[in-house]
């Protein structure tokens, strides 16, 4: 396995948004429609006629109203479900299952409560076949960058539900996967760690290129993080609007809530959402 | 240690207390020949694990309780978690165990040694009968209520089905795993007593049954004594043994439910 650096050592490659190469496509969906069997003999049409297509090294965020299947979608991408209609390809092919090429960070969190925070950062490392030491000095690393040094001994169960959500998204770095299929990763952490592990994120995607596909309720923060937001609409599940986010980078939080254009998206997407609501 | 502290670790040891000295008062008071004072029974204790013969048929019954015990979990637990994570599986065994669940298996104990005789082949095999289900049930329910999304991240970091029962099912359902081998360990010696004074040849229960026949009522209660001691020592062995693996999905203040 291939690990790519962290952010130190890999700044020297960092070009501005403009000098990326010219984009191949990541990931492709294409018609994708998901039924679930509810009770009885009723099935669901949790997303229906999707397409979409995501560049290599773009950062789209989904938004929509709850149950609409954004959560679904992401789960087609990282293959844990198959989608009832249609294909949906990374890099050219199918998706027939998981693989350490795209890495989830669950609503959910989904930490393993038998290991340590170390242990649940080294998991996947060590699944891949990365040597103890080398996982062990990488786990360290990056849970210093998520803001958990001294934490590395405590236990799932010991942690406030942000610092799962921290150890969640350092124990997917680890394994370094090209893309990553965030869901409302932020979700659940405080306003102040929230703005922190956002810049963060930006930071991590700027230095090592990934695809990231993001999941959130906040048209902020998806505004503040993207280059395209989808957004969603329910009953069924499809794509209303896709908004491209030409906004310069990289993006300084105090500058941009002064930036007229980035309230002007923000008020625009939010209209977007609150119209699939009239309809309902 | 506070006061309340060592009244809390020492109340097991007053409750026994408690126990014997009711013991050798309505004792006293009824004073018949088969109910002898809990002094006496005590006194009889070191004449029975000094005396070579009885001491080598208790061994002998723990070494048949702990290869039951061990055939039980070895072949209960992947079997339970299967259970738990395929359906096929689950929907094979299910009515099977149902069947065999409700049966007391030292009532099996005629025709297993009308088929395989009095030995050890015999009483082991009730011993397995009737450790394996609680086993079973608990890995199974352990195996069923792993969250999904756990999963899910082994599939992600590439870890293949049978890795994944291995190293994500097993452990995250060890809690309730090791409640249910709690659970079969004092099954386990129930069912060697058992065993035992049915098929009379050798052990712990055999020792208390020919002392009962002779009228040798001390050695009877002895033997009672030492049973039950047996059984809280292991349990509390246990109990130590499974905190120490599990101590990660404890809540943080768990009252023990035993003598730890
Ligand atoms: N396994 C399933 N079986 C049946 N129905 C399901 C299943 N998973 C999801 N659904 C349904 O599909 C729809 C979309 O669910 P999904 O979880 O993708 O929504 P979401 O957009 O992520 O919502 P939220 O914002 O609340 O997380 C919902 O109506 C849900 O009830
Ligand atoms: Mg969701």
């Amino acid at each position: 396995m291939q690990v790519v650096s962290l952010r130190s050592d890999a700044h020297a490659e960092s070009e501005p948004l403009s000098g990326r190469k010219p984009a191949s496509a990541m990931i492709e969906i294409d018609h994708v429609s998901q039924r679930f069997q509810t009770s009885g003999k009723q099935s669901h049409l949790a997303l229906s006629d999707i397409n979409l297509t995501i560049e290599d090294g773009a950062f789209v965020s989904i938004l929509g109203p709850s149950g609409c299947g954004k959560s679904t979608l992401l789960y087609i991408v990282g293959g844990f479900v198959q989608p009832t209609d249609g294909v949906a390809k990374v890099k050219g092919k199918a998706i027939t299952g998981p693989g350490p090429d795209r890495g989830p960070v669950f609503q959910e969190f989904a930490l393993f409560p038998w290991k340590n925070v170390l242990g649940n950062v080294m998991y996947g490392m060590r699944q891949q076949g990365m040597k103890k030491s080398e996982a062990d000095a990488r786990g360290r690393k990056l849970l210093e960058m998520v803001g958990l040094k001294g934490y590395e001994n405590f236990y799932p169960k010991e942690l406030s539900g942000g610092m799962k959500q921290r150890v969640a998204i350092a124990r997917t770095l680890a394994y370094d996967p090209a893309v990553l299929l965030m869901d409302e990763p932020f979700g659940a952490l405080d306003a102040h760690t929230r703005t922190r592990l956002q810049n963060d994120l930006l930071d991590i995607w700027d230095t090592q290129r990934k695809t990231v596909l993001f999941v959130t309720h906040s048209v902020e923060e998806a505004v503040y993080l993207s280059d395209k937001v989808i957004v969603m609409s329910r009953s069924p599940g499809s794509i209303k609007e896709i908004v491209d986010i030409d906004l310069p980078r990289p993006r300084k939080r105090a500058d941009l809530l002064l930036d007229a254009r980035f309230q002007k998206y923000i008020v625009d997407i939010e209209k977007m959402i609150d119209d699939g609501k009239d309809h309902l | 240690m506070t006061v309340r502290g060592v009244l809390k670790t020492l109340s097991p040891l007053f409750a026994c207390i408690g126990l014997l000295c009711v013991w050798q008062i309505a004792s006293l008071r009824l004073d018949t020949e088969s109910f002898p004072t809990a002094l006496e029974s005590i006194k009889a204790i070191p004449s029975i694990l000094g005396d070579k013969g009885s001491l080598l048929n208790i061994l002998d019954s723990i070494r048949r309780m702990t290869i039951g015990l061990v055939l039980a979990v070895m072949f209960a637990i992947p079997l339970g978690l299967l259970m738990g994570r395929i359906k096929a599986v689950a929907a094979f065994f299910n009515p099977l165990m149902m069947i065999i669940y409700p049966v007391p298996k030292a009532a099996l104990m005629p025709i297993i040694m009308l088929w395989m005789g009095v030995g050890d082949v015999s009483k082991i095999l009730v011993i397995f009968l009737g450790v394996s289900l609680p086993i079973i049930y608990h890995a199974f329910q352990g195996s069923k209520a792993v969250e999904e999304k756990m999963l899910w991240s082994g599939a992600a970091m590439g870890m293949s089905a049978p890795m994944r029962m291995l190293r994500i099912v097993l452990p995250a359902a060890l809690p309730e795993i090791l409640t249910g081998c709690r659970t079969g360990l004092v099954l386990a010696l129930i069912t060697m007593i058992t065993s035992e004074m049915i098929a009379r040849q050798s052990g712990a229960g055999n020792i208390l049954f020919n002392s009962l026949d002779m009228a040798q009522y001390d050695t009877v209660f002895a033997m009672i004594l030492i049973i039950g001691a047996m059984g809280i020592i292991f349990d509390a062995a246990f109990e130590k043994l499974r905190l120490s693996l599990v101590r990660w999905s404890q809540p943080r203040d768990d009252m023990p439910l035993s003598f730890t």
